[in-house]
């Protein structure tokens, strides 16, 4: 790499890191610390910050247990419909959240589906099962995605060994599989748990934003930032920040180990 | 007794194209082709990890062909030893110990012998990351033989390793089958593993196994070029082939060769080079094919030295030791004379 591009290409690189460092930094330094506190301290924050760790580990524990078989099947049978399949599941990834919200609205409040649905007590529109639902239709994507990659990253000759050695398709899963994919799972429910955290459009859609109600931590920013309560609104984005600064690095640390096998 | 009939199947860019081989009970049988024969995906059609197109596997009179691998009875060793990343050395020798019903201490006792055998106890409690190429290839058959297969398959178990330990390796492949009669086919391109190891010997091309015999018999008489050419056999010649009474006549470019095949026509012959003897005079023998030429070509191969002589345009390869080459004051350009019997010209 000859001088002047690669002076270009670090000046490039120092102008975003400066760029998104200063606005992150502007945002959690605007209140003074005891502020900070005392907003974190309020009911609502408390609120929020529960309602948004009840949900996104649920629609993160249910991406697990859903993509994970799913990425294992479509990675190692083949039959009809796999190559649509597999574009459908990716679909989320490139969908505005707020249209997968709108979907899902129209599904389970204008269907006879989504009626009969809620006939049972099965109610996603304006609850808190609403909300761990729009996650997960957001994160499955992310998670499909790195487990896809990770199980076509381990060579197939182990599970062929294992399966002369007296494993079933089940045990191989479970005890040549998973293991050697467990970075790559780490990884996956990592992102999609940050995903899950930060979603809004879809969930704003098919949940609302009610005060106390539906109000997860991004929803808690957006309400009390549209009625000029800034403190609380700060509040719940710093918050944010320190979990996605966490979560990278816990990321970065799953991922760059898993390809060593 | 492992017998393959007829086996097809289309994988991708490799194929079985009607592959058929017996191989009895308690053999060593190598099997040798070049990159893209279809070795591997025999071997894994025997295992189970591929189902036929057609054709069938049979283990001692039972039809294996629907079963799935790990009601086979069958071991598999790779080239790149697979041993699970995740697990000790112990544990991925014991890893096939819960599904066969092995008694305890009759288990116990087979991990203590093969890991003594092949001398890996020190190495138990290590993870597969830490191995050298030859440790964890001992593992891998340790973990294979653990579970008392019928049938181990080698897939080029002793490619990827560095020359010194792929012939110690080599030794000890031989000692365990003495050892254990274990019956075991091996997937190889090196000719060396192939008349060190195997009392039986297929040669794979293109998806079709193209001859199979002892071999000393297939080195001795190939029945193609191309086995001829893969197995290093000099001296392939195209001619004529007229048969008369006691010997037959076979010309490659006027030039007259005797042979004792009957086989009339265009056809192929092929000397090796060791079969042909060199000499500045003209020798008395009961050789009858004798002709004098000049030195062409003066290679040097290592442990022999290959001199190529021109006889009126036909050139033969010679091979001579060092020694004599260097006695006998041989130089390109020097006239000389070569003499070989008529039983050691194959034709095919």
């Amino acid at each position: 790499m000859d001088v002047s591009f690669r002076s270009i290409a670090l000046t490039l690189c120092g102008l975003t890191v400066l760029l998104l460092a200063g606005a992150l930094l502007s945002l959690v330094t605007r209140t003074t610390p005891h502020d900070l506190w005392a907003s974190l301290r309020s009911e609502e924050i408390q609120f929020a910050i529960k309602l948004s760790l009840l949900t996104s580990l649920s629609s993160t524990a249910l991406c697990v247990v859903v993509a994970v078989p799913t990425a294992y099947v479509l990675t190692h049978k083949r039959f009809w419909g796999r190559s649509i399949i597999n574009v459908i599941l990716q679909l989320p990834l490139a969908l505005p959240p707020v249209v997968a919200g709108m979907a899902l609205l129209v599904l389970f409040g204008a269907t006879d589906f989504g009626r009969g649905l809620a006939d049972l007590g099965i109610r996603f529109v304006f609850t808190t099962q609403g909300i761990i639902l729009a996650q997960f239709f957001v994160i499955v994507p992310f998670m499909y995605r790195i487990m896809k990659t990770t199980f076509q990253g381990i060579n197939p000759r182990y599970e062929h060994v294992a399966q002369t050695l007296g494993c079933t398709d089940f045990e191989v899963f479970r005890r040549v599989t998973m293991p050697m994919a467990r970075n790559g799972l780490i990884a996956g429910a990592i992102i999609a748990w940050c995903r899950a955290l930060g979603e809004f459009g879809a969930a704003l859609m098919l949940a609302g934003a009610t005060r106390m109600r539906t109000e997860t931590l991004p929803t808690a920013l957006y309400l009390n930032m549209t009625s000029g309560n800034l403190p609380l609104a700060v509040a719940a984005a710093t918050i944010l920040i320190g979990i996605a600064f966490v979560a990278l690095i816990i990321f970065e640390r799953a991922a760059g180990t898993s390809r060593v096998f | 007794m492992l017998q393959v009939k007829n086996i097809c199947k289309e994988l991708g860019e490799f194929r079985l194209e009607d592959v058929s081989l017996e191989i009895d009970e308690g053999e060593y049988v190598v099997i040798l082709g070049p990159t893209g024969a279809g070795k591997t995906i025999l071997l894994e059609t025997v295992a189970g990890i591929h189902r036929p197109d057609s054709g069938s596997v049979l283990l001692g009179g039972r039809d294996i062909t629907r079963l799935p691998p790990r009601a086979r009875g069958v071991g598999m060793v790779y080239q790149d030893y697979t041993l699970f990343p995740h697990l000790s050395v112990a544990k991925n020798i014991r890893f096939g110990v819960p599904y066969r019903q092995i008694p305890r201490a009759k288990c116990e006792a087979r991990i203590t012998e093969l890991v003594g055998l092949l001398g890996i106890e020190h190495l138990l409690h290590r993870y597969p990351g830490t191995l050298s190429g030859g440790e964890k290839q001992r593992v891998a058959i340790a973990r294979a033989l653990i579970t008392e297969p019928e049938v181990l398959l080698l897939d080029e178990p002793l490619s990827a390793l560095d020359a010194e330990t792929r012939g110690k390796l080599r030794e000890e492949l031989r000692r365990l089958h003495r050892h254990t009669h274990t019956t075991m086919v091996h997937v190889t391109h090196n000719l060396d593993e192939a008349f060190m190891l195997g009392n039986k010997m297929a040669i794979m091309n293109e998806g079709r196994i193209v001859q199979a015999g002892e071999p000393e018999e297939v080195f001795r008489r190939p029945n193609s070029r191309f086995v001829a050419n893969f197995l290093g056999v000099n001296n392939v010649f195209r001619g004529f082939l007229t048969p008369g009474k006691g010997l037959s006549s076979f010309a490659i470019n006027g030039l007259n060769i005797l042979t004792t095949s009957k086989v009339p026509g265009d056809v192929h012959a092929c000397i090796r080079p060791e079969d042909i003897l060199l000499s500045l005079e003209p020798i008395e023998s009961s050789a009858r094919n004798a002709f004098r030429g000049s030195i062409v070509e003066v290679s040097n191969t290592g442990t022999l030295i290959n001199v190529h002589v021109d006889v009126d345009g036909v050139v033969f390869a010679t091979a001579i030791t060092r020694r004599s080459f260097h006695d006998m004051g041989l130089e390109v350009g020097l006239s000389v004379h070569i003499t070989f019997k008529t039983v050691d010209v194959h034709v095919f």
